[in-house]
């Protein structure tokens, strides 16, 4: 019975206590925070029992639930969970109470609709990964709009209108247009099979057809849009303009969950819609993607190299990690896919966890300028300490999690893309010097500046947020075969290796 | 003339006998006028219940109205909207000292004109129909005779439907001139029997029909009075003027598309309607980033809307099965476009001191954390008419646009979802004003009745309602659209 209704009560728990919320008083503010907490728990509960429900050997979709919904148009509410989609919904679900427990008590205004805002924002990401029909898997997507519209804008920094509206502009701009695209997938299938489908298994067979140019070409224009609309989410190069601006100003919470999930849901896109639904599109688009996601790497290391703020210096990080991962998905091949998907978690954790971090320093000082600090380590030395994990794990050492992404990304793409491999690995090393000289300003060098002298060291509470992300990042680094595991199947049933 | 046609028509008996009981009521017993609003409320909802229990036996009155499965649609959201409207309406005549009877028989009267342009095939019913509604609204639109916008508004809409009017009784006479009968099918048989491509008597008529008709639904570039009239009425009869007569004349641009299209110039019409859709959405999108008072904002939001409902009427194709997808796709645009619509007009109203005043976008700062049912009922609305999911106006763009993209027109498709990203810019700053701009020092006095609470939470619930279980909608806008087809 359970089975049957399993995805709907992971991705509901947390929407349901949203709309519960709304019904309590606006001063009962350690109320909100305990029900977004436990409702984040249960969620993460829930998660785990798929997990334990869930046959890693099996490439399709497990606990499948098909209900009518639409049914004239052939609309379904349909979910499924293969192996790519569970672990992702293992990390979201694995975030989101850390991230209420990091920001416990630094939302003070309106907590009331920051934890609404959050819950709503976790749901609608879970449906994004379960959906397993295009119309449902849409309207998933646009939902997470409405809520980080307003973390971003109502809990955010200074800037934070700005960053708001440009987050939202940027997304939609990219999915108004994947609508019709799949408008014009459905629209295809029925004249193929003459039967009404939005379910995803149907598009498999019968892919678009195939023009001349690309303006006469229906399946790379479509794939086109779907494109898009990932990459905007990724955000692959040129179109990664919107990240910096929305990770400085949200607030903490805001960050981690963007950075940590939100931005896998484009490479998500990418690895379940991309190759399956458009194969040839795909093999057209893989040059310019390569390329794009090599630029990326390169420049997002060196842009973070050159900032001054912590924060936008972790924010232009993400924007290199993401290209190795779209990298690693268009280089195609089961080890660069898998490296991909286990380097979309990786990259969960360790910008999640810097994020977090960088949250604790600013509430301390209210300043994120790398001028600012200095010497840290001799008065924070437990913050010093998860700082460099964090710091390690991002730039990939042996032993915790980043390496092995890496190592799989590169690896997997060298034998059909070594010049991407070169120049992307060089971004690796200079993912190393930024992290590393940042780490050094912050935390090794004089302690010249005296409000630095009397900074309290990290609080039990964010010990407790931090603490899990760091047995991740080891846990992963030691034994990746647990993830892999899971998902190898159904990244091979997409690579067709 | 028999009793079943008789029994047919109850519902708009039912509204004129109601209008007529409120005028005499308000004469005799002026100290029960608190209670006409609900009463008003309450003969549109017995009037809903009259329809979809009594009969559909089809053309009654030898054909001059057809009592069918569209006439139930279209009334029921005709007659949703008054109930709507007249809920709305107690407090804010209250407010501004104009709680007479008048008021609610003019808009039981302009709905029972509504039901009657949106229910007939026959050209002269659509006419007397449509004078009754703009006769009605005339005076509505100048209702608070002491103010001057809204005597200019009363003026402006009195002085331009006069003349879409005339367009459209001329553009009649021309099509029953070339086909010699007022009935669409009867005229659509007779162009079917004696082919008349490109007579320019005919095409003259139909192009002074969608004038008219245009001019109603105010799409570019027959669009200019409804910034003007939106901003000086009553806004409970702004959100009626928004949606009613928009709809009907919308189902009877449908109409003549059905019967008369497919005979007599189906690519140009094709290429005309498509037209005015991009032109309307555009300019109206455009044009409303640009406003400051919110109810200039949202007439040229309608403008933007009606042309998204036209795409829905581009992507209809004769022969097509169940009517058409696109004819059900602006029947759904037209249910959706009224809750959504109507519950931002409830907000508005709310959302104003006094009636001289204007409704500055900028006056709603920071309301979001002061008034939180009725904030988040206009974001819900905003969010709806942006189309974003899980909202019903995503619904109905959904259903248009999957229209154009099934007969070809994915361009059209393509230039609506780009416009409704453009549109989303103003929508959303609606939002940011009530969330996250403070409250202004001396903060504006806006009342919010229960009832104004009331209207504008019921279209909120069926804006989500429909959004996310949208079947019982779609399979009742299908149901009305197999109608054109027979």
């Amino acid at each position: 019975m359970l089975d049957h209704a399993l995805l709907s009560a992971i991705i509901f728990t947390p929407g349901a206590v949203a709309l519960a919320l709304v019904f309590t008083p606006r001063r009962a503010e350690t109320l909100s925070r305990v029900a977004g907490l436990l409702a984040s728990l249960v969620t993460l509960a829930l998660a785990l029992l798929a997990w334990s429900r869930f046959d890693g050997a099996n490439p399709d979709f497990q606990l499948v639930e098909v209900r009518t919904w639409l049914p004239t148009l052939g609309i379904t509410y349909r979910l499924g969970v293969d192996g790519i989609a569970l672990v992702l919904v293992l990390l979201t679900a694995f975030l989101q109470p850390l991230v209420f427990i990091a920001t416990w008590s630094t939302i003070h205004d309106k907590v009331k609709g920051y934890i609404t805002a959050m819950l709503l924002l976790e749901s609608g990401i879970l449906g994004a990964f379960l959906a397993t029909d295009l119309f449902l898997f849409y309207i998933f997507w646009e939902v997470m709009l409405i809520p980080m519209y307003l973390i971003i804008g109502v809990w955010g920094g200074e800037r934070r209108i700005y960053a708001a509206v440009k987050f939202v502009l940027f997304t939609l701009s990219g999915s108004v247009l994947m609508l019709v695209a799949i408008l014009v997938l459905g629209w295809h299938l029925h004249g193929v099979t003459g039967t009404w489908s939005f379910a995803y298994e149907d598009f498999l067979h019968s892919p678009l057809p195939l023009g001349s140019g690309f303006w006469g070409n229906p399946q790379l224009l479509a794939f086109a849009a779907f494109a898009l609309a990932f990459a905007i989410k990724v955000p692959v190069f040129p179109l990664h303009t919107w990240l910096p601006d929305a990770h400085v100003e949200a607030p903490t919470g805001g960050s981690i969950v963007l950075a940590g999930v939100l931005l896998k849901l484009g490479t998500f896109g990418l690895l379940r819609f991309g190759k399956p639904l458009f194969p040839t599109a795909w093999e057209q688009a893989t040059p310019l993607f390569i390329a794009l996601a090599v630029i990326g790497v390169v420049y997002g290391s060196l842009v973070a190299w050159a900032q001054r703020d912590i924060k936008k210096l972790v924010a232009y990080s993400s924007v290199a990690h993401m290209g190795f991962i779209v990298l690693g998905l268009f280089a195609g091949g089961v080890a660069a896919t898998q490296g991909a998907l286990l380097q979309m978690i990786n990259h969960g954790l360790s910008t999640g966890a810097l994020f977090m971090l960088v949250g604790v320093i600013y509430d301390r000082r209210h300043t994120r300028l790398i001028e600012d600090f200095g010497g840290l380590a001799k008065v924070m030395p437990l913050y010093t300490g998860a700082f460099m994990i964090a710091t390690l794990s991002a730039i990939g050492l042996p032993g915790l999690n980043g390496f092995v992404g890496e190592f799989l990304i590169l690896t997997g793409s060298w034998s059909t893309h070594p010049v991407a491999v070169a120049i992307a690995a060089s971004g690796v090393v200079l993912g190393a010097i930024y992290m590393l000289s940042l780490v050094e300003k912050v935390f090794w060098n004089a302690l010249t500046n005296p409000d630095n002298a009397h900074l309290a060291d990290m609080t039990p509470r964010e010990i407790l947020a931090f603490a899990p992300l760091a047995v991740m990042m080891v846990w992963i680094g030691v034994h990746p075969a647990t993830f892999l595991a899971l998902s190898e199947a159904a990244v091979r049933r997409i690579i067709g290796g | 003339m028999n009793p079943v046609d008789f029994q047919a028509i109850a519902p708009e008996l039912i509204l004129i006998v109601a209008g007529c009981v409120l005028v005499l009521a308000d004469a005799f017993v002026p100290r029960w006028r608190g209670t006409f609003g609900a009463l008003t409320a309450a003969a549109a909802m017995i009037a809903v219940a009259a329809r979809w229990m009594g009969p559909l036996p089809g053309a009654v009155f030898s054909d001059a109205l057809n009592i069918d499965a569209l006439a139930r649609f279209v009334d029921s959201y005709v007659l949703l909207a008054v109930i709507l409207v007249a809920v709305l309406a107690g407090p804010y005549l209250t407010r501004t000292g104009a709680q007479v009877g008048e008021f609610y028989a003019l808009l039981l009267w302009a709905a029972v004109g509504a039901m009657v342009l949106g229910s007939s095939d026959h050209l002269l019913t659509v006419f007397v129909g449509l004078e009754l509604l703009s006769i009605c609204l005339y005076v509505l639109n100048a209702f608070h005779r002491g103010s001057l916008v809204s005597l200019e508004a009363g003026f402006k809409y009195l002085v331009v439907g006069a003349f879409a009017s005339a367009l459209l009784l001329f553009g009649i006479a021309l099509v029953f001139g070339a086909t010699g009968s007022f009935l669409l099918p009867s005229a659509g048989g007779a162009l079917a029997a004696r082919p008349v491509f490109g007579d320019p008597v005919l095409l003259a008529g139909l192009a002074l029909i969608v004038a008219g008709a245009s001019f109603k639904l105010a799409v570019v570039p027959f669009h200019a009075w409804a910034p003007d009239v939106y901003q000086g009425s009553p806004t409970p009869v702004t959100a009626f003027l928004s949606v009613v007569p928009k709809g009907v004349m919308l189902v009877l641009l449908a109409r003549v598309v059905v019967h008369l299209a497919p005979h007599a110039a189906t690519t140009h019409w094709v290429s005309l309607i498509a037209i005015l859709a991009v032109l309307s959405q555009t300019l109206g999108n455009l044009v409303a980033i640009a406003q400051q008072d919110i109810k200039r904002m949202l007439a040229y939001s309608g403008i933007a809307h009606m042309g998204y409902a036209l795409v829905g009427l581009a992507a209809y194709r004769p022969g097509a099965p169940a009517g058409g997808e696109g004819l059900t796709g602006v029947l759904v645009y037209l249910a959706a476009y009224t809750v959504m619509n109507v519950a931002a007009f409830a907000v508005v109203s709310a959302f104003s001191e006094g009636e001289e005043e204007q409704h500055l976008i900028a006056d709603l700062a920071g309301q979001g954390w002061q008034r939180p049912v009725l904030a988040a009922v206009l974001a819900i609305a905003m969010f709806s008419l942006a189309g974003i999911p899980p909202t019903v106006g995503f619904i109905a763009k959904f259903m248009v646009f999957r229209a154009a993209v099934g007969q070809g027109l994915t361009w059209l498709a393509v230039i609506g979802v780009l416009n409704s990203f453009i549109s989303a810019f103003f929508y959303l700053r609606v939002v940011f004003l009530l969330y996250m701009k403070p409250l202004p020092k001396r903060p504006p006095a806006f009342t919010d009745p229960w009832p104004t609470r009331l209207a504008a939470g019921a279209c909120a619930f069926a804006v989500l309602a429909f959004g996310i279980l949208p079947s019982w909608l779609v399979t009742a806008a299908e149901t009305a659209a197999r109608v054109f087809g027979r």
